[in-house]
């Protein structure tokens, strides 16, 4: 759970309100880190091919307590022990200057630090590509990335940043549900954060899926701030306000989703109104998918395994000069990762643990997801 | 001494009010009939079964939090841990009872232990209150934050579900056409009302809320009875947590999102002074009624969702400015 950057956001709002006076003072600390680290650029080592004994493997995450994370961290450890070298996992439980001096620490190891990272915050990225830049490592960075920032402005050891493209999520998932609704009947949707970049996107992709179902209509969009309880109270109102008339539920995130499947419980509908979830794969959703006794028909995944992986395995060829960066167009530079709609027939392959051999052909070629540059 | 006070406390009868103080009392009332008219007027779904029914069970959790920090209001402070209390219980009710994470199964045991924590947390906001004077909203900003901790160290990364049969039906079954949370709900207004009126200290809360230094001067143990408010408001917050799961069936930290906002603005909407001393249990089930109705018409009327919550505080603030315009030069304090 807790996939992408829609739930970052509730994290960092939960955060938020956990330490609001600890917050302001980190804030500051990380402002004057970065000011700092941008100073030092003169101390720029060159990115020559390195010897892999000089290399040290580092995954830097939010946490190991959930599960979103914890799949990342295992995906990490199989393309280390895949090149027969450790991987150090740095989790910094969403505190964002944490996560800049672990990564700082290593980096002042004096070995030549190749780092998967999935920076806290939007303002994170920058502060540790330029770290890494200026310690003549290599990054692969994913999420989260200030939008006029790219990897060529930076440097070679900004290897690349990967993205998901919520577009294709609403897209698909909206699909999905019109297909269970047997495309005709009114639905409802239930977006993100109205202003967080994820939730328009992918409230874009159910618009593009709904202009292209005649039979099905939109009745009404309100936003649940990403949350089960408020999307639980929005779906309620929702139901008597289009009473009889909802055949479908559309939710921007997972835990929205679940929140309506408990609004639709109340008034005896569960199983009967057909629901999505337009990304996470949250642990819980797919077993209501695998179930099939909820309506549950489909969330996406961005494949936590492989951003483990092959982030890790996209800096290692750099670091080891296999893949050459400054070659490299700017379309693999700074691209969207590929998403998977997960629905009853492939939801077995999303609950279980992928091998070696699955991961394999991904660690040869990283790119291979890409699926194009980043908007 | 007890008795000389009871009586002060208790001596401004209703019928001896003045009419400015009678306009003031009926002013959020007339806003929520005038609220309720307009929705139905706009909105042919408004004033049907379902739809009562839907505000109905969104009330229920927020009337009970309400009634609970409606005391600490009266007392002139003011709970901002109520988030993090739900956060707490809604981990530790689902956590011991019935659930996908452990063995635990104490089923209403189970809710009684998050209620409790609730208290213990409401304790420890009165303590702290109290003997360390620390203000109010510093304490429990503290406290509220420190739930929030403690809950997502319960929660472990993935919500734990309540797999116990009799506590789901409790948030989504009905007797007899209402939804059971409300009926806790109701009850939960009548023990508040209760106490409010007929115990100690339910009176000595007002007396302290309405001049602390008098209440002190006459023997009252005022820190006794402010540590009773927090008490009483952090069992309403704990049970709020556990009813919540019981409605979602997960035990979840953002169990309580928006709560905060919501609970003080419908005991203060009602009629309660931030000021203390005036208002009550009674004033705020209209403050409840008028967050709820606005919150499920804007919905219904389809008022832009980006613009829901900006129309939202202009109506409450409206709604306070109106009550509040006859009394504005005799209002005490504004703090």
């Amino acid at each position: 759970m807790m996939s992408t950057p829609t739930s970052r956001s509730r994290f960092r709002r939960r955060w938020a309100r956990r330490s609001r006076v600890g917050l302001a003072c980190v804030g500051l600390l990380g402002l004057l880190a970065a000011g700092c680290s941008s100073a030092s650029q003169d101390s720029a080592a060159q990115n020559k091919p390195a010897n892999p004994k000089d290399l040290v493997l580092v995954q830097a995450i939010r946490s190991l307590s959930n599960p979103y994370h914890a799949e990342w961290a295992k995906g990490g450890e199989m393309f280390a022990a895949s090149v027969g070298m450790p991987v150090q996992t740095l989790t910094d439980e969403g505190d964002s200057q944490q996560q800049l001096n672990q990564i700082k620490q290593v980096l002042a190891g004096g070995k030549t630090v190749v780092l998967n990272a999935d920076p806290n915050t939007t303002s994170d990225t920058q502060a540790i590509v330029r770290a890494v830049q200026d310690a003549g490592g290599f990054v692969v960075t994913q999420w989260n990335k200030p939008d006029g920032l790219t990897p060529a402005q930076v440097g070679n050891s900004w290897v690349a940043h990967i993205g998901f493209d919520g577009n294709t999520g609403g897209y698909q998932t909206a699909k999905a549900l019109f297909a269970a609704m047997n495309n005709s009947g009114g639905i409802i949707a239930l977006q993100g954060i109205l202003d967080d970049v994820p939730a328009k996107e992918r409230f874009a992709g159910l618009q593009k899926a709904i202009s292209e179902t005649p039979g099905v209509q939109l009745l009404d969009q309100q936003t649940a701030n990403w949350t089960r309880n408020e999307a639980f109270q929005v779906t309620q109102t929702l139901l008597a306000k289009h009473a009889g008339q909802v055949k479908g539920v559309w939710a921007a995130n997972d835990d929205m989703a679940l929140g309506a499947i408990e609004a639709l419980r109340a008034v005896g509908l569960v199983g009967k109104v057909p629901i999505v979830g337009a990304s996470d794969a949250v642990p819980e959703a797919l077993q209501d998918i695998q179930a099939g006794n909820v309506g549950y028909v489909a969330t996406v995944s961005t494949d936590a395994y492989w951003q483990g992986g092959a982030g890790l395995a996209l800096a290692y060829q750099a670091a080891t000069g296999k893949y050459n960066v400054a070659a490299a167009p700017a379309t693999d530079r700074s691209f969207y990762g590929k998403e998977f709609l997960v629905t009853k027939q492939n939801v077995a392959d999303f609950t279980k643990t992928p091998t070696a051999a699955d991961l394999a052909p991904d660690f040869a070629n990283p790119l291979a997801r890409n699926v194009g540059p980043l908007q | 001494m007890t008795t000389t006070v009871t009586a002060s406390a208790s001596g401004a009868a209703p019928a001896a009010l003045p009419l400015g103080r009678r306009v003031l009392d009926a002013g959020p009332v007339l806003a929520l009939v005038l609220l309720v008219v307009a929705f139905s007027l706009a909105s042919g779904r408004f004033l049907t079964v379902p739809n009562a029914g839907s505000i109905a069970n969104q009330a229920a959790i927020l009337l009970v939090l309400a009634t609970g920090a409606t005391f600490v209001i009266l007392l002139g402070g003011v709970d901002l841990s109520v988030e993090g209390v739900m956060a707490t219980s809604s981990l530790v009710t689902v956590l011991l009872a019935a659930n996908d994470r452990n063995g635990s199964h104490l089923g209403y045991l189970a809710v009684l232990v998050g209620t409790a924590v609730g208290a213990l947390i409401g304790l420890v906001n009165g303590l702290l209150h109290t003997r360390m004077r620390i203000p109010s909203f510093m304490v429990t900003l503290g406290t509220g934050a420190i739930g929030i901790g403690i809950a997502t160290v319960l929660f472990g990364g993935q919500p734990p579900r309540l797999l116990d049969p009799g506590l789901r039906a409790w948030g989504t079954e009905r007797i007899a056409g209402m939804p059971r949370l409300v009926i806790i709900a109701v009850a939960v207004l009548l023990i508040g009302y209760l106490i409010q009126k007929f115990t100690r200290i339910g009176r000595y809360i007002l007396v302290i809320g309405g001049d602390e230094q008098i209440a002190r001067l006459a023997g009252v143990s005022v820190a006794r009875y402010k540590l009773y408010a927090f008490v009483l408001a952090g069992t309403a917050s704990g049970l709020a947590g556990a009813m919540a799961s019981t409605q979602l069936g997960v035990g979840d930290v953002q169990v309580g999102s928006g709560q905060l906002f919501a609970t003080i603005t419908a005991v203060v909407v009602g009629g309660t002074a931030l000021t203390g001393g005036r208002g009550g249990v009674p004033q705020t089930v209209v403050g409840v009624l008028l967050i709820s109705v606005l919150a499920n018409g804007l919905i219904l009327v389809g008022v832009n969702p980006s613009i829901q919550r900006s129309v939202q505080g202009v109506v409450i603030i409206a709604a306070i400015a109106a009550t509040a315009w006859t009394q504005r030069h005799r209002l005490r304090v504004i703090k």
